[in-house]
């Protein structure tokens, strides 16, 4: 979700096959770089697989280019890894949120084929997206502090995994401003 | 693709609502409805007086919604003749719960909120499944814009959970102009995000003094 100056990236803990819960404490959001984060919902297995080739792709990025990719391109990068495996694909769904040029908040959602979805308020992915997006639309407000955009994504989150029973069992939230980093589980 | 020729059903779409308070209930519903991809009328009623203090709101196949309707308020009116007085809410909830599970193996395509009075003058609100499973509640929502909806309700309205002691109310202590602008909020949302949900809100509001009926626009879109 996106506020002023600052945006926010949550997701749950939970990780399951079906009924059974696996673990309470899995990671769904990853860093790029301080500026960038992708969070990844759908198969655990794809989930790491693509963090980990999304790294190495950076880091080759910033070996040859000596800096940081904007969010922009970086989506770009995701939307062309997954567009790869069109016949065959990656059973995951990015949501990836950075600051750009200027500082400027830039969020963006892609199917697991890489269509990617540029948004300008917020963006959701799961098995709860349904539940996320009434949650979001009513509790959204532009050009949020980062510590109201803080209370409202983590209002949002537990209200919405609350009614699914595939999501839970804790939630993350990070909240992004241009000068520092706000962790919370 | 391969069509079966026995799928009888289909999905008219739109969203049902209700929340309960001390003294009043709250039921709306939109008045989009639509088959597909297309919108067939922008104008109709999802809503059922069924009695004084007691109203439907059923969202899901309109052919089974309207046969439904149809059956509960034939049934109400013979109780009326019966007993000489009209079916308090939680009677009627009852009844349509047996009404629903009679048809258990070639269900009523209807997923159903009934809102209104108890014979204290409480307000309260049941929720239903396609086959009759009813519990009673707080709020509720069905229909397509339900799992959109859900969330919201529970975040400003959360019940208190039914295994504390001593048995708390599950009844909002929002006032009702307050409770009636939540539904207002969570249907514009709902509309936003949801296909079949817009055109028109239906509200209507139930309290001692009767019950009164009010319209507002949704997107069109």
């Amino acid at each position: 979700m996106v506020g002023k100056n600052c945006f926010a990236i949550a997701s749950d803990r939970r990780l399951g096959v079906q009924l059974q819960t696996v673990a309470t404490d899995f990671q769904r959001v990853f860093k790029i770089h301080d500026k960038l984060y992708i969070g990844l919902s759908g198969l655990a297995t794809d989930v790491q697989t693509l963090y980990q080739r999304l790294v190495f792709r950076h880091k080759l990025y910033q070996l040859r280019e000596e800096r940081d990719m904007k969010p922009q391109t970086f989506a770009s990068l995701v939307s062309a890894l997954l567009y790869e495996k069109r016949f065959g694909p990656y059973f995951c769904q990015p949501v990836i949120a950075g600051l750009g040029e200027d500082n400027e908040p830039f969020i963006c959602t892609m199917d697991c084929i890489g269509a990617k979805e540029l948004a300008k308020d917020f963006v959701v992915s799961g098995t709860a997206s349904e539940s996320l997006y009434g949650a979001c639309e009513s509790m959204y407000k532009p050009n949020m502090e980062p510590e109201e955009l803080f209370e409202t994504v983590s209002q949002a989150l537990q209200a919405s995994v609350d009614r699914d029973c595939l999501s839970g069992w804790g939630g993350y939230v990070l909240v992004v401003t241009p000068t520092e980093i706000q962790e919370r589980g | 693709m391969s069509r079966r020729g026995d799928w009888v059903y289909e999905n008219n779409g739109g969203t049902c609502v209700a929340i309960a308070g001390a003294d009043y209930c709250v039921v709306a519903a939109d008045t989009r409805l639509s088959v597909g991809y297309n919108i067939l009328t922008r104008d109709h009623s999802k809503i059922c007086e069924l009695a004084d203090k007691c109203v439907l709101a059923s969202s899901g196949f309109q052919g089974d919604i309207k046969a439904l309707h149809k059956n509960l308020a034939a049934r109400e009116l013979l109780y009326q003749h019966q007993h000489n007085k009209r079916m308090s809410c939680p009677a009627m909830a009852q009844l349509l719960s047996n009404t629903l599970y009679y048809k258990r193996f070639f269900p009523y395509y209807a997923f159903n909120v009934l809102g209104g009075l108890d014979s204290e003058g409480k307000g309260c609100v049941f929720t239903y499944d396609a086959v009759g499973s009813y519990e009673r509640t707080g709020y509720s929502t069905q229909g397509t814009g339900s799992s959109l909806i859900m969330p919201v309700l529970d975040n400003q309205l959360k019940s208190p959970s039914p295994l504390l002691l001593p048995a708390k109310d599950a009844v909002t202590p929002l006032s009702e102009s307050e409770a009636v602008d939540l539904v207002k909020d969570v249907f514009a949302s709902a509309t936003e995000r949801d296909i079949y949900t817009g055109d028109k809100l239906e509200i209507v509001v139930i309290n001692k003094a009767g019950m009164k009926r009010e319209y507002i626009d949704l997107r069109k879109d």
